[in-house]
Protein backbone atom coordinates (compact mmCIF):
# COMPACT_ATOMS: atom_id res chain seq x y z
CA UNK A 1 0.00 0.00 0.00
CA UNK A 2 2.50 1.89 0.59
CA UNK A 3 5.35 1.16 -1.85
CA UNK A 4 4.67 3.76 -4.44
CA UNK A 5 4.84 6.56 -1.89
CA UNK A 6 8.11 5.09 -0.28
CA UNK A 7 9.46 4.80 -3.99
CA UNK A 8 9.31 8.48 -4.45
CA UNK A 9 10.79 9.31 -1.39
CA UNK A 10 13.64 7.02 -1.64
CA UNK A 11 14.00 8.49 -4.86
CA UNK A 12 14.30 11.59 -3.84
CA UNK A 13 16.73 11.02 -0.77
CA UNK A 14 18.74 9.33 -3.81
CA UNK A 15 19.07 12.93 -5.19
CA UNK A 16 19.53 14.48 -2.39
CA UNK A 17 22.60 12.12 -0.79
CA UNK A 18 24.57 12.16 -4.78
CA UNK A 19 23.38 16.27 -4.04
CA UNK A 20 25.34 16.46 -0.84
CA UNK A 21 28.33 13.83 -1.66
CA UNK A 22 29.13 15.99 -4.85
CA UNK A 23 28.36 19.49 -2.16
CA UNK A 24 31.06 17.31 0.08
CA UNK A 25 33.28 17.27 -2.55
CA UNK A 26 33.56 20.12 -3.74
CA UNK A 27 33.56 21.80 -0.36
CA UNK A 28 36.38 19.65 0.50
CA UNK A 29 38.28 20.67 -2.49
CA UNK A 30 37.98 24.26 -1.87
CA UNK A 31 39.31 23.78 1.05
CA UNK A 32 42.22 21.85 0.36
CA UNK A 33 42.89 24.70 -2.19
CA UNK A 34 42.67 27.32 0.62
CA UNK A 35 44.97 25.24 2.68
CA UNK A 36 47.83 25.00 -0.57
CA UNK A 37 47.34 28.59 -0.77
CA UNK A 38 47.94 29.07 2.83
CA UNK A 39 50.91 26.37 3.12
CA UNK A 40 52.73 28.03 -0.15
CA UNK A 41 52.27 31.70 1.22
CA UNK A 42 53.53 30.43 4.50
CA UNK A 43 56.56 28.76 3.05
CA UNK A 44 57.19 31.92 1.11
CA UNK A 45 57.64 34.11 3.79
CA UNK A 46 59.15 31.52 6.14
CA UNK A 47 56.02 31.30 8.70
CA UNK A 48 56.82 28.24 9.31
CA UNK A 49 53.85 27.45 11.88
CA UNK A 50 51.61 28.94 8.94
CA UNK A 51 52.43 26.15 6.62
CA UNK A 52 52.63 23.11 9.12
CA UNK A 53 48.89 24.45 10.30
CA UNK A 54 48.21 24.12 6.48
CA UNK A 55 49.13 21.07 6.40
CA UNK A 56 47.46 19.66 9.16
CA UNK A 57 44.46 21.43 7.93
CA UNK A 58 44.84 19.41 4.30
CA UNK A 59 45.05 16.21 6.61
CA UNK A 60 42.05 17.07 8.70
CA UNK A 61 39.71 17.36 5.86
CA UNK A 62 40.85 14.12 4.10
CA UNK A 63 40.26 12.06 7.17
CA UNK A 64 36.67 14.13 7.21
CA UNK A 65 35.80 13.42 4.07
CA UNK A 66 36.96 9.58 4.22
CA UNK A 67 35.27 9.22 7.79
CA UNK A 68 31.42 10.71 5.68
CA UNK A 69 32.37 8.67 2.62
CA UNK A 70 33.44 5.38 4.58
CA UNK A 71 30.86 5.46 8.01
CA UNK A 72 27.92 6.99 6.71
CA UNK A 73 27.18 4.16 4.56
CA UNK A 74 28.39 1.44 7.13
CA UNK A 75 26.21 3.37 9.59
CA UNK A 76 22.88 3.00 6.85
CA UNK A 77 24.14 -1.13 6.78
CA UNK A 78 24.36 -1.50 10.39
CA UNK A 79 20.19 0.90 10.83
CA UNK A 80 19.13 -1.78 8.01
CA UNK A 81 20.43 -4.86 9.89
CA UNK A 82 18.42 -3.59 12.69
CA UNK A 83 15.25 -2.46 11.21
CA UNK A 84 12.59 -4.28 13.38
CA UNK A 85 9.66 -6.25 12.17
CA UNK A 86 6.53 -4.60 13.41
CA UNK A 87 5.98 -4.93 17.48
CA UNK A 88 2.26 -5.20 16.83
CA UNK B 1 -14.71 -7.92 14.08
CA UNK B 2 -11.74 -9.58 14.03
CA UNK B 3 -11.37 -9.34 10.09
CA UNK B 4 -11.85 -5.15 10.59
CA UNK B 5 -8.30 -5.71 13.43
CA UNK B 6 -6.53 -7.68 10.99
CA UNK B 7 -7.12 -5.52 7.99
CA UNK B 8 -6.32 -2.08 10.24
CA UNK B 9 -3.05 -3.90 11.60
CA UNK B 10 -2.36 -4.67 8.29
CA UNK B 11 -2.49 -1.37 7.50
CA UNK B 12 -0.56 0.00 10.48
CA UNK B 13 2.67 -3.12 9.69
CA UNK B 14 2.62 -1.49 6.40
CA UNK B 15 2.85 1.87 7.64
CA UNK B 16 5.60 0.88 10.17
CA UNK B 17 7.64 -0.69 7.20
CA UNK B 18 7.29 2.46 5.20
CA UNK B 19 8.32 4.78 7.84
CA UNK B 20 11.14 2.41 9.31
CA UNK B 21 12.76 2.79 5.26
CA UNK B 22 11.99 6.47 4.92
CA UNK B 23 14.03 6.71 8.64
CA UNK B 24 16.51 4.79 7.28
CA UNK B 25 17.11 6.86 4.57
CA UNK B 26 16.64 10.23 6.24
CA UNK B 27 19.17 9.21 8.93
CA UNK B 28 21.80 8.92 6.14
CA UNK B 29 21.17 11.89 5.01
CA UNK B 30 21.23 13.67 8.62
CA UNK B 31 24.54 12.23 8.76
CA UNK B 32 25.92 13.80 5.32
CA UNK B 33 24.44 17.13 6.32
CA UNK B 34 26.45 17.00 9.45
CA UNK B 35 29.59 15.82 7.38
CA UNK B 36 29.27 18.80 5.21
CA UNK B 37 28.79 21.08 8.31
CA UNK B 38 32.02 19.77 9.68
CA UNK B 39 34.18 20.34 6.97
CA UNK B 40 32.66 23.58 5.85
CA UNK B 41 33.47 24.51 9.83
CA UNK B 42 36.79 23.30 9.94
CA UNK B 43 38.21 25.33 6.68
CA UNK B 44 36.48 28.09 8.42
CA UNK B 45 37.74 27.58 11.59
CA UNK B 46 34.35 27.69 13.15
CA UNK B 47 35.30 25.52 16.15
CA UNK B 48 31.85 25.48 17.41
CA UNK B 49 30.15 24.59 14.31
CA UNK B 50 32.34 21.35 14.28
CA UNK B 51 31.76 20.83 17.43
CA UNK B 52 27.85 21.15 17.30
CA UNK B 53 27.81 18.79 13.75
CA UNK B 54 29.91 16.20 15.77
CA UNK B 55 26.95 16.11 18.30
CA UNK B 56 24.78 15.88 16.22
CA UNK B 57 26.45 13.16 14.41
CA UNK B 58 26.38 11.47 17.80
CA UNK B 59 22.66 12.15 18.66
CA UNK B 60 21.65 10.87 15.40
CA UNK B 61 23.12 7.32 16.15
CA UNK B 62 21.65 7.28 19.16
CA UNK B 63 18.07 8.40 18.05
CA UNK B 64 18.51 5.61 15.35
CA UNK B 65 19.31 2.87 17.89
CA UNK B 66 16.87 4.09 20.24
CA UNK B 67 14.17 3.77 17.12
CA UNK B 68 15.22 0.21 16.10
CA UNK B 69 16.18 -1.12 19.50
CA UNK B 70 13.85 0.56 21.86
CA UNK B 71 10.99 1.61 20.36
CA UNK B 72 9.62 -2.24 19.27
CA UNK B 73 11.01 -3.41 22.94
CA UNK B 74 8.75 -0.47 24.73
CA UNK B 75 6.00 -1.74 22.55
CA UNK B 76 5.86 -5.70 23.08
CA UNK B 77 6.48 -4.57 26.78
CA UNK B 78 3.50 -2.48 27.28
CA UNK B 79 1.36 -4.45 24.71
CA UNK B 80 1.58 -7.71 27.34
CA UNK B 81 0.08 -5.35 30.10
CA UNK B 82 -3.16 -4.49 27.79
CA UNK B 83 -5.98 -6.94 28.53
CA UNK B 84 -6.94 -8.38 25.70
CA UNK B 85 -9.81 -9.79 26.17
CA UNK B 86 -11.66 -9.07 29.64
CA UNK B 87 -15.65 -10.70 29.53
CA UNK B 88 -17.24 -12.23 27.17
CA UNK B 89 -19.14 -11.43 24.38
CA UNK B 90 -18.96 -7.64 22.34
CA UNK B 91 -16.90 -6.18 25.22
CA UNK B 92 -14.57 -9.23 24.84
CA UNK B 93 -14.00 -8.27 20.72
CA UNK B 94 -14.12 -4.53 21.04
CA UNK B 95 -11.40 -5.26 24.20
CA UNK B 96 -9.26 -7.34 21.54
CA UNK B 97 -9.44 -4.80 18.78
CA UNK B 98 -8.68 -1.82 21.09
CA UNK B 99 -5.48 -3.25 22.80
CA UNK B 100 -4.46 -4.34 19.56
CA UNK B 101 -5.13 -0.82 17.51
CA UNK B 102 -3.79 1.11 20.85
CA UNK B 103 -0.28 -0.97 20.66
CA UNK B 104 -0.34 -0.56 16.98
CA UNK B 105 -0.91 3.19 17.24
CA UNK B 106 1.40 3.99 20.09
CA UNK B 107 4.23 2.14 17.88
CA UNK B 108 3.77 4.50 15.00
CA UNK B 109 3.92 7.85 16.84
CA UNK B 110 6.83 6.60 18.53
CA UNK B 111 8.23 5.60 15.41
CA UNK B 112 6.68 9.12 13.92
CA UNK B 113 8.45 11.04 16.17
CA UNK B 114 11.65 9.34 15.87
CA UNK B 115 11.11 9.94 11.85
CA UNK B 116 10.54 13.66 12.80
CA UNK B 117 13.43 14.42 14.72
CA UNK B 118 15.58 12.59 12.28
CA UNK B 119 14.02 14.64 8.98
CA UNK B 120 14.81 17.72 11.37
CA UNK B 121 18.38 16.77 11.29
CA UNK B 122 18.55 16.09 7.55
CA UNK B 123 17.54 19.30 6.78
CA UNK B 124 20.31 20.99 9.03
CA UNK B 125 18.37 21.81 11.98
CA UNK B 126 18.92 20.98 15.24
CA UNK B 127 18.42 17.15 16.06
CA UNK B 128 15.84 17.81 18.83
CA UNK B 129 16.45 13.87 20.40
CA UNK B 130 13.85 15.50 23.69
CA UNK B 131 11.63 15.82 21.57
CA UNK B 132 11.16 12.42 20.33
CA UNK B 133 11.86 11.43 23.90
CA UNK B 134 8.61 13.18 24.69
CA UNK B 135 6.50 12.03 22.40
CA UNK B 136 7.28 8.69 23.28
CA UNK B 137 6.69 9.49 26.53
CA UNK B 138 3.48 10.73 25.93
CA UNK B 139 2.59 7.71 23.60
CA UNK B 140 3.88 5.22 26.36
CA UNK B 141 1.64 7.58 29.29
CA UNK B 142 -1.60 6.43 27.11
CA UNK B 143 -0.63 2.62 26.93
CA UNK B 144 -0.57 2.39 30.22
CA UNK B 145 -4.03 4.58 30.72
CA UNK B 146 -5.36 2.35 28.32
CA UNK B 147 -4.25 -0.64 29.85
CA UNK B 148 -5.68 0.45 33.59
CA UNK B 149 -9.28 1.47 31.13
CA UNK B 150 -9.80 -1.33 29.18
CA UNK B 151 -10.64 -3.49 32.27
CA UNK B 152 -12.68 -0.46 33.96
CA UNK B 153 -14.72 -0.01 30.84
CA UNK B 154 -15.30 -3.82 30.71
CA UNK B 155 -16.60 -3.72 34.35
CA UNK B 156 -18.88 -0.94 34.02
CA UNK B 157 -20.07 -2.04 30.71
CA UNK B 158 -20.94 -5.63 33.19
CA UNK B 159 -18.98 -9.11 31.64
CA UNK B 160 -19.40 -12.20 32.49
Amino acid sequence: MFDPIMEQILSIARDAWAFMAGLLIVVALLGGLYYILQGTAGMAFGGSRMTSMAIIGVVGLIIIVLFAFLFLPQLGEMLKSFQPKPPF
Amino acid sequence: MSEISALLLTFLREAWVALAGAFIAFALLAGIAQMLRVSSASVLGANLWVWESISALISIVVLGLFAFLGIPQIVSALQSTLPGAGGCGPISELGTLASGLIGGLAALRMLKAAFITMFSASIGGASSFANALIESGEALFGMILASAAIPLAAWFLGTC
